[in-house]
């Protein structure tokens, strides 16, 4: 298996007055492809900084990630966004004013991935795959379960035709039956298409699950 | 699902922001459309009346400036030698000022009384009311008109057609021949053709017969008094004495157009140095400073000459560009000042209108951008998770963007449709009370005429004025309406875009995780 995502000697830290505070120091971790890493880590330990480094969101103040060899920095982090990866966070975050399938196709219609011209066959096809029925599909997404948005939310990160997707506490809001759910929607991503889940997470459930645990501490990445 | 279409999504689906902000665009629409109405329909009405005036302007001596110069001048020697150069329309000026390519004809024009001998007027239709109080008395019977220039503006105009014969050529004018044109009219009365002699004096028979003896003792003959001229063509005119004028009843004959006689200046200035001439020699004590150069050159230096334009529109241009190629004491009269003061309550209206449009642009744009910017709040989240799947920041701009004209381009529609029904009725409104609140302009007697002119400039009144203004919503009016209100949607995006342009979606994102 190949390398899909390498960190490389990155560093954060926050700065409250005079004192800065390091969270990450020279992190250096090399993430499979195909593979459902969860990260785990007691609180206030850079979990979620570190997702939003490795996702585009924030930037890295020291260090390089490179994704399949390409620097991030040097490929423009929109367009890193936008083609190579997908994010699930813990509030779903789906636009409000939007349907579930109008979500998907806004993922779709934003990537410069190929994607086949039968658009909107091809999201119901991935919101029926995460088990969202037609008719849900085409709910405003404000009229359905935390469960159902979560669901819409994975299909969404993957509409782009992407290869790596990024979870934020992805089960924090859900019901232990719809966690685990959830857990065998990326287990099925991860096994069946080839898709590298690294999720951040509280959950022993969602690690349990998981390939591989990685644990961050003292602002290095460690395997479990 | 690009931007466009969550544009349309969003104002289809947030029925009651999208709702408020029609009801904003829409009043604005209709204060801008009422406010941009009122001062086109004034600025129509002002075009259209110009339009209906003769193209003229008059190159004129300042008097008013001149007057009020001499008047201030304290030391009476200083004034009598003011008076005494008292100022005159420049020639090189006057001719230079052709050049303007709006310039079609002009008239370098003098006009003179003169006496035709055997001559019978043609009647004005006024003999009766105006008797004959003493029958000895010879009045002139015929008016000279004498141009420098054989193009004149009447020709061009077809105020004068030439029926029978020619129009004296530049060669003529250079020479002074004695060669004379006269109406249709004049020639029907008197028999008269092309190639027929036209005896003319400017000597008043009056003081001939009166000082008989003066005559004899300077050896002046009724015949040196008179000068023969060809009649090289007859001509028509379309003008007329108005029988309903109050000057009508006392009228001359030479006072009508039909009693005119056409010649070069030089012809006209031949005559009048003669006639001086014969006059100081049976007269020298009136006539002890004669001077027969000045003379010649007063009788060639008109009052005032005409330039016809190539639109009537063009007139204020004209003036405006020309006025500082002219000397000291004398000014282009586009018979303006009359103009600007009837139209006084027009251009107050369209000044409000004008400041009420600004006032609602401006207070528009700090509504909108307050109204985006404070939504843009509730917003924020929408625009974090559209950052963190790689939607540019412009692509978000530009979705806030098409929200805003979708419904301002809604509002302005509805606004069109109110405002087209109102505009008549605000305008006619507005007109009433600015008509009541200004007193109406009643032409003021400027304090001089110039005697025995055409008056070239087109008589317009306030009434004429306003019966041009009216309020109405033409697609142009729409089209800018819609316009305008794209510039206030885009000026009021540019502080929105700022805040979204220092948005991070992580800090967003985290905040609402």
């Amino acid at each position: 298996m190949s390398t899909i995502l390498k960190l490389e000697n990155i560093c954060y830290g926050y700065t409250d007055g005079s004192y800065k505070r390091e969270i990450l120091k020279h992190l250096s971790y090399e993430f499979e492809e195909g593979t459902f890493y969860t990260i785990l880590g007691p609180s206030g330990s850079g979990k979620t900084t570190l997702l939003s480094i490795m996702a585009g969101l924030d930037k890295q103040e020291e260090g390089k990630i490179y994704y399949q060899g390409e620097d991030i920095d040097a490929m423009g982090l929109y367009k890193y966004r936008r083609n190579k990866i997908g994010v699930v966070f813990q509030s779903y975050n789906l636009v409000s004013y939007l349907t579930g399938l109008e979500n998907i196709l806004l993922a779709m219609t934003e990537t410069d991935n190929p994607i086949p011209k039968n658009r909107t066959e091809l999201a119901y096809a991935l919101l029926n795959m995460v088990g969202i029925a037609d008719t849900k599909a085409e709910r405003m997404v404000t009229h359905l379960s935390g469960g159902e948005q979560q669901r819409i939310a994975i299909a969404r990160a993957i509409a782009g035709n992407v290869d790596l997707i990024f979870a934020d506490e992805p089960t924090g809001n859900l019901d232990t039956a719809t966690e685990q759910e959830i857990i065998r929607l990326f287990q099925m991503l991860s096994e069946r298409y080839g898709k590298t889940i690294i999720a951040v997470t509280h959950s022993n459930e969602v690690s349990k699950f998981s390939d591989h645990r990685v644990l961050l501490k003292n602002g290095v990445l460690n395997d479990l | 699902m690009n931007f466009f279409q969550r544009a349309i999504r969003y104002v289809r689906r947030k029925p009651s922001k999208s709702l408020l902000l029609t009801i904003t665009f829409f009043l604005i629409g209709n204060l801008v459309i009422l406010g941009l109405g009122v001062s086109q329909a004034a600025e129509n009405a002002k075009v259209l009346t110009r339009k209906k005036m003769r193209a003229v302007v008059s190159y004129e001596v300042d008097y008013d400036k001149f007057w009020a110069y001499v008047d201030s001048l304290t030391d009476s020697d200083e004034a009598e030698k003011a008076w005494n150069n008292s100022p005159k329309i420049d020639r090189n000026t006057a001719v230079a000022l052709t050049d303007d390519p709006r310039v079609v004809a002009f008239n370098y024009m003098t006009t003179n009384v003169v006496y035709g001998k055997d001559v019978e007027s043609v009647p004005l239709g006024n003999e009766e009311e105006r008797g004959n109080s003493d029958s000895s008395y010879v009045e002139p019977n015929l008016m000279i008109y004498a141009n420098m220039f054989p193009d004149m503006l009447e020709l061009h105009e077809g105020t004068y057609t030439v029926t029978d014969g020619r129009w004296y050529n530049q060669n003529e004018i250079d020479d002074a021949a004695p060669v004379v044109l006269i109406t249709e009219e004049l020639a029907d009365q008197n028999s008269l053709r092309v190639g027929d002699t036209l005896t003319i004096t400017s000597t008043d028979p009056n003081d001939f017969k009166n000082n008989a003896a003066a005559y004899t003792n300077a050896n002046v003959t009724e015949e040196d008094t008179q000068f023969d001229l060809e009649i090289i063509g007859i001509y028509s005119t379309v003008e007329n004495v108005d029988p309903n004028s109050e000057s009508f009843r006392w009228m001359s004959p030479y006072e009508s157009p039909k009693n005119r006689i056409q010649m070069p200046m030089t012809t006209m200035a031949d005559i009048m140095v003669s006639t001086a001439e014969i006059s100081s020699k049976v007269h020298p004590e009136w006539y002890a400073d004669l001077d027969l150069d000045a003379a010649r050159e007063n009788a060639m230096t008109p009052g005032r000459i005409i330039y016809l334009l190539d639109d009537p529109l063009n007139v204020d241009a004209f003036v405006a560009e020309n006025q500082g190629r002219l000397g000291e004491y004398t000014k282009l009269n586009a018979n303006n000042d009359t103009f600007r003061k009837m139209a006084r309550p027009l251009d107050t209206m369209s000044f409000f209108a004008g400041i009420v449009v600004w006032i609602v642009v401006v207070n528009a744009i700090v509504i909108i951008s307050l109204v985006t910017a404070l939504t843009l709040k509730t917003r924020e989240y929408e625009i974090g998770v559209l950052l963190s799947i790689g939607v540019s920041k412009l692509k978000v701009v530009g979705q806030l963007f098409l929200e805003l004209i979708i419904v301002a381009f809604i509002g302005f529609a509805l606004a069109s449709v109110s405002g087209s029904l109102m505009a008549g009725r605000v305008g006619d409104m507005v007109l009433d009370f600015q008509t009541t609140s200004e007193a109406q302009y009643e032409e003021q007697d400027s304090g001089y005429v110039f005697v025995n002119s055409t008056d070239y400039f087109t008589s317009v009144t306030q009434d004429d004025l306003l019966a041009e203004y009216h309020v109405s919503v033409s697609p142009l009016l729409i089209g800018e309406i819609f316009l305008l209100g794209t510039g206030v949607v885009l000026i009021a995006i540019v502080i929105p875009s700022f805040m979204i342009m220092r948005l991070n979606p992580k800090q967003i994102l985290l905040e609402q995780n």
